[in-house]
């Protein structure tokens, strides 16, 4: 019992921290809300769908930009589908690099992209560590037999 | 006199032009601090227009030297040959004068020498007797000697000297013009010695001691008659110095004719001798010696005579450098010790020659070059230029050298004159050409100088425009993008409100101070996006909504808004609208409270104490535009005149389209410092402030007016400042507003004369009590005043007195009008609250008429709970928040008239209830009055009051009141719906849809049940959060990847329900994402109107997109999308909206 609460306060501080180093915003916690009975692994479904469908824009982005010709309409369009998944599970940080990448993209500054696109991936992958500690967090309490304290 | 002129004119214009250029210059740095540039193009012209000069220049000195060059060179040439020509011909005849004397001296010395043999060989008969035949022969040889001396002038002397040492010899001395005949003593010779050829030829010649022998012997002179030779003297011997020169036979050792220099002391000049032997028959023995001098006197005349004329010099010298002959006058000769001598060319007397024959002497030093001619063109001598030239002359045993000396100012004078002459013309010429040129070149470049510079300037002009207009643009993307940043902050703010407001835990002060905060929190939200908005108003891409709304409902929102802020001034806030303004106007209810919010404002910012009205009254187009001009007009200018006739055609176009055009006036007034009338236009300016002082003061950008105005203006409207008596400003405007056709008539239809209504009002604000109570009497309601305590207590006693009589009298009269209604509306602020008196004069009041008169208290928002908590213990239920307008009078009013009629009931919701008229539009209310009802059995009756109530107070049923009576009386949604649909706006289910759906999500958890939302996402995560979220909602979901597919769902889906039900769609709603693959939602969406045209369907379509901007949702909507959500999605203000969509339907 102790551990579960040990390991229940690790979560909330993580929780918190995540929260005021802005890498996760309300909206998160808004997804956290969702998750219930019906839905057990709500919130983890939908980042890993998140992973997955970031992992794979990175990789149309990285591609895009090492074209001869880069055509920053698609480029665009890529940061806006990765901006709109971001925000949508609150990853707010890596929203942020988004709007900044598509002012690149809008003044065709490959240079910028490039930069961006480097930033970017370091963003997504602190992020995707942070969840995943998250995630970790919450399955040990799972498995020690507590439950998920609520945040927000 | 032309170059002068022009030159004037430049002086006179290059100041000017420097002048303006330094202007241009100081602006530029004002402006841009960009002089870099300029002065290096200004240096660049500067360096440009010095090459062209220089190169001018150049080009000018070149042709000057190149003509100079041609003129000279061509002319020294030509006379340089001349020259040589005529000093070689010069000296040649002098040299030829002498060859021929040389000639004639030979010539001479040979016919001697013939005539000699001749004579001799006659004569030297063995047989004859010697000393006779020698005396006849020496007779002989006289007189033919003679003959031929006379006959030769020229001849100096001639001389015959035998070999037995006998001289005969004839001497012409030039000077004195004497002619002698010289001879030697014969008696010393022996004449068989001068026989003894034998001896000779064994001796091959003579042997000279027989010469020297023979200077003892005895000369003698006979003086001679020149032409005749006759003896004009006795012969006298001379001493042996006198004698001249004999030519002897050592001069002719190898018996050929020999040549010599010789001097003697007759003569000055050098005399030229030839020395010639004679031969005896035999050919074997020399006989005599003839000797020819020749004076070279001749030679010297000669050549005087021809460099007379060129001032020149000529001289001869020998090989050895002895002088010959000068063309001077000079002694040639050198008087020594010894006789005269030969001199040297070096040591003649002539300066001229001397230094000439040094120069020569230095430059080739002591031999000439052999037979080779020297020509020196400027010898330097004697400080003058001298031509030299030197001839050599080889003769057999005399070579001679001949120079002459021409000064070069004889030859080259002129011509040197000339060209010096030339050159100075040309250099002169040219020079003044530089200048001509130069000048022209200045003039020429400052014309390209001045506008490279005005390009220069352009160019940076561009540049700068260009960087502006790009930072403008950076700086609407930075909106843009913030705008989304801001959004999201702001909505987690009004998010966590709502969350709080749906606590149950609150208290009714505590939620009426978080509505508040919630309602400044969308004033908040609102103005971010004004401010968003201003940079579309700036560049002119402000599209105004054309929207339901109700204005007085949104004025009274703004002013209780406003209240707030203005709770710690001493200030009165006033709504003022007229009875016959529309309820319900079309238009852009944010654009409208825009211009109200800032106008208040500013008075609020600039009043301190006073109050501050908002009037509002109507007009429609047709009767007020006469009203209006002859309002406006007078005070206008022409031109605005113009402009507004214009703007008349132009509404008179669309007057004719619409007729339910209203005209809207407005006034806001305060009391405040007021503006300079010099100011009323341009306060309206951008950036523009009354006074400077204000920003220190006030604070403030000066942008608000702008907008404004900007706003009003495209309303159709004006604005401006009006004269006003008394302190204060006086803004006046009108706007032209369409109204919705059915509710243009919607007034308020109040009556309360019916109800015998009497109303004191104890208010502290002189304004509102003064336009209240002048509104209620209009309305036919009994109306008295007090504005302070004394006075109400004043005004109660004597009511209350005069009442209880009229009450006693009337009392049947009452019973059949229904009771006189009374009602004592007092503020707050009329109590003592400072001292614990006011529980004493709550007392006082309840003592006089509790059971006769009604309260309805105006609170301030700082009013203590405690009094809040007392008012509500003694069952004063009535209370409203400053500031007090129509609405909330009417409020009261029909509050106090339901609780009259339902006082038999003696029902404690009634009671309840009216608590609620404080919140108006409030979302607290209905959280309030939920809260209650959920426990409450007479929900139903209530509910039907309210409909009851609808065409009246329609402005204060919140659409969240509708929404959880919806909800709850499902019974109902009929009759709901109805009313929703009339009052429905975007707005509304925007700002108080949020915080009533949560409310409901509250109340119950699947709002959306039952219906089936087809989802158009590419974006996996999203999809998976949109769904997650409606099913909880428990709404049925179908989700697509595309347009495309979203449109064949929905049109498969629909084919396929045709068979069964042919009315119903196969979705009830269409979330459609903007931006998709292989179509777009706006495509998607104008596909499914394009198909739905004609079918008489309508599917209510969602934009979901990530921008902010409303460009983006008037794009939206412009392609028949219904209503607008911006991602990230929140989950409420998607269910109201979807409620809000699908219910109406």
């Amino acid at each position: 019992m102790e551990i579960v609460g040990q390991l229940q306060k690790q979560f909330v501080d993580f929780s918190t921290s995540l929260n005021h180093e802005g890498f996760l915003d309300e909206q998160y916690l808004q997804l956290q809300k969702l998750q219930d009975e019906s839905n057990p692994d709500f919130v983890c479904e939908v980042v890993s769908l998140f992973f997955d469908d970031s992992e794979k824009l990175l990789n149309n982005l990285a591609t895009a930009l090492q074209q001869q010709v880069v055509d920053f309409k698609q480029v665009d369009a890529h940061v806006h589908q990765f901006k709109g998944s971001s925000s949508s599970i609150g990853a707010q940080r890596v929203k942020n690099m988004c709007v900044a990448f598509r002012n690149f993209c809008e003044e065709k500054n490959l240079d910028g992209c490039l930069r961006c696109l480097q930033q970017l991936k370091h963003e997504y992958f602190l992020v995707k560590n942070k969840l995943e500690t998250l995630f970790r967090l919450e399955r040990q309490i799972v498995e020690a037999g507590g439950t998920v304290p609520v945040i927000g | 006199m032309g170059l002068t002129l022009c030159k004037t004119n430049m002086a006179a214009a290059s100041p000017d032009s420097t002048r303006t250029f330094q202007r241009d210059v100081e602006e530029d740095e004002s402006q841009f601090g960009s002089t870099l540039c300029l002065s290096s193009s200004y240096y660049s012209v500067f360096v440009v227009r010095l090459a062209i000069m220089i190169m001018l220049a150049i080009l000018v000195g070149l042709l000057t030297l190149l003509t100079w060059h041609i003129t000279r060179v061509y002319t020294t040439r030509s006379l340089k040959t001349l020259a040589y020509g005529l000093r070689h011909e010069l000296l040649q005849r002098p040299l030829l004068r002498m060859w021929n004397i040389l000639n004639s001296t030979v010539e001479v010395a040979t016919t001697q020498v013939k005539l000699s043999e001749s004579v001799i060989r006659r004569y030297n008969k063995p047989a004859a007797s010697q000393a006779d035949q020698v005396e006849q022969l020496y007779q002989v040889m006289k007189e033919l000697t003679w003959a031929l001396f006379a006959s030769r002038k020229a001849l100096n002397s001639i001389t015959l000297s035998y070999r037995n040492g006998f001289v005969q010899a004839f001497h012409r001395n030039h000077r004195s013009n004497n002619t002698y005949y010289i001879y030697s003593d014969l008696t010393n010779y022996s004449i068989a010695t001068s026989y003894s050829v034998n001896l000779l030829s064994s001796h091959q010649g003579w042997n000279d001691q027989s010469i020297h022998t023979n200077m003892s012997a005895i000369w003698y002179r006979e003086p001679l008659d020149p032409t005749t030779g006759d003896k004009t003297a006795k012969a006298a011997p001379i001493p042996p110095d006198e004698l001249i020169n004999i030519a002897g036979i050592s001069q002719v050792p190898d018996g050929t004719a020999s040549w010599h220099i010789a001097v003697s002391k007759y003569t000055d000049s050098p005399l030229l001798s030839a020395a010639l032997p004679v031969w005896d028959a035999s050919h074997k023995s020399i006989v005599a010696v003839v000797g020819v001098t020749t004076a070279l006197y001749s030679v010297g005349q000669l050549m005087k005579e021809l460099v007379e004329f060129h001032s020149g010099h000529i001289y001869l010298t020998s090989q050895e450098g002895w002088l010959l002959a000068t063309s001077t006058n000079t002694p040639l000769l050198m008087n020594s010790s010894s006789g005269p001598k030969l001199m040297m060319a070096v040591d003649s007397q002539e300066s001229v020659i001397r230094s000439g024959a040094e120069y020569l002497s230095r430059a080739y030093g002591n031999k000439l070059p052999p037979s080779q001619d020297v020509h020196i063109e400027s010898a330097r001598l004697v400080n003058r230029l001298y031509y030299i030239d030197s001839f050599f002359l080889n003769l057999k045993r005399l070579p001679m050298v001949g120079v002459i000396m021409i000064p070069r100012q004889y030859i080259m004078g002129k011509v040197d004159e000339k060209a010096f002459k030339t050159l100075m013309i040309l250099i002169s010429a040219s020079v003044c050409i530089l200048l001509v040129g130069w000048f022209c070149i200045f003039i020429l470049t400052n014309g390209v100088s001045k506008e490279m510079k005005l390009r220069a300037a352009l160019i940076s002009h561009l540049d700068a425009r260009r960087r502006a207009e790009a930072s403008n643009n950076y700086k609407s993307q930075f909106l843009a993008n913030m705008s989304h940043e801001l959004r999201t902050p702001m909505a987690a703010v009004i998010g966590l409100l709502d969350i709080l407001m749906s606590d149950d835990c609150l208290n009714n002060e505590q939620q009426a101070m978080i509505t508040q905060i919630r309602k400044c929190s969308n004033a908040l939200l609102r103005l971010l996006n004004n401010i968003l908005d201003l940079s579309k108003v700036e560049s002119g891409k402000l599209i105004l909504e054309e929207t339901e709304f109700e204005l007085g409902r949104e004025l009274e929102g703004l002013t209780d808004m406003f209240s707030v802020q203005r709770i710690n001034h001493n200030i009165e806030t006033v709504l003022d609208l007229s009875d016959d303004m529309p309820k319900v106007v079309l238009g852009d209810s944010g654009r409208v409270l825009q211009i109200f919010a800032n106008l208040i404002s500013n008075s609020i910012k600039f009043t301190t104490s006073g109050y501050i009205i908002l009037r509002g009254w109507c007009e429609t187009v047709e009767t007020e535009s006469k009203k209006r001009e002859s309002y406006l007009h007078p005070k206008e200018s022409w031109c605005a005149q113009k402009l507004k006739r214009k703007r008349e055609a132009a509404q008179g176009k669309i007057c004719s389209k619409k007729d339910n055009k209203m005209m809207l006036w407005f006034e806001v007034d305060d009391t405040g410092c007021g503006i300079d009338p010099d100011k009323w236009e341009s306060v309206f300016e951008s950036f523009e402030q009354a006074d400077p002082s204000t920003t220190r003061l006030h604070g403030g950008t000066g942008l608000g007016l702008c907008i404004v105005r900007t706003l009003v203006n495209k309303m159709n409207g004006e604005i401006k400042v009006v004269k006003k008596s008394g302190p204060g400003t006086l803004m006046q405007l009108y706007l032209l507003l369409n109204t919705p056709a059915e509710t243009t008539k919607q007034h308020y239809q109040l009556n309360f004369k019916d109800h015998n209504l009497t109303v004191l009002l104890a208010l502290n604000g002189r304004m509102t009590r003064l336009i209240m109570t002048k509104w209620l009497r209009e309305k036919g309601v009994q109306t008295h005043e007090a504005s302070e305590w004394n006075e109400l207590t004043l005004n109660l006693q004597d009511f209350f007195t005069n009442d209880n009589s009229q009450m006693a009298e009337s009392e049947t009269h009452e019973s059949n009008l229904g009771s006189s209604i009374f009602i004592i509306i007092i503020d707050v602020g009329l109590l003592d609250l400072s001292t614990e008196l006011w529980k004493q004069q709550l007392n006082f009041l309840e003592e006089y008429c509790a059971d006769r008169a009604s309260f309805a208290w105006i609170l301030n928002h700082d009013t203590s709970k405690v009094v809040k908590a007392e008012l509500r213990k003694r069952g004063h239920l009535l209370m409203v928040n400053k500031p007090l307008y129509k609405a909330k009078l009417v409020q009261i009013i029909e509050a106090v008239i339901k609780r009259d009629r339902n006082l038999h009931l003696q029902t404690p919701v009634a009671d309840h209830e009216f608590h609620e008229i404080d919140s108006l539009q409030s979302p607290s209310a209905s959280s309030d009055e939920s809260e209650k009802l959920d426990n409450d059995s007479c929900n139903a009756i209530r509910g039907s009051e309210y409909f009851s109530r609808g065409p009246l107070s329609q402005s204060t049923l919140s659409s969240s009141c509708a929404d959880y009576i919806h909800v709850n009386l499902e019974d109902d949604v009929s009759i709901l719906s109805k009313e929703r649909s009339s009052t429905k706006s975007y707005n509304e289910d925007k700002e108080g849809g949020a915080a009533s759906s949560c409310k409901a999500v509250n109340e119950q958890k699947r709002p959306l049940e039952g219906l089936c939302i087809l989802l158009a996402e590419d974006t996996i995560v999203l999809q998976r959060v949109a769904t997650i979220m409606l099913e909880k909602m428990g709404a049925r979901i179908v989700v697509v990847g595309d347009g495309i597919q979203a449109v064949d769902a929905l049109k498969n889906k629909s084919q396929s329900n045709e068979h069964s039900d042919a009315k119903a769609l196969p979705y009830d709603l269409i979330l459609m994402d903007c931006q998709m693959p292989k179509m777009d939602g706006y495509e998607a969406t104008k596909e499914i109107r394009r198909w739905e045209c004609g079918s008489g369907w309508h599917i209510p379509i969602v934009a979901l997109t990530a921008h902010a901007m409303s460009s983006d949702e008037a794009k939206c909507l412009e392609v028949g999308m219904d209503a607008y959500l911006t991602k990230p999605i929140h989950c409420k203000l998607m269910v109201s909206t979807i409620l809000s969509l699908t219910k109406g339907t």
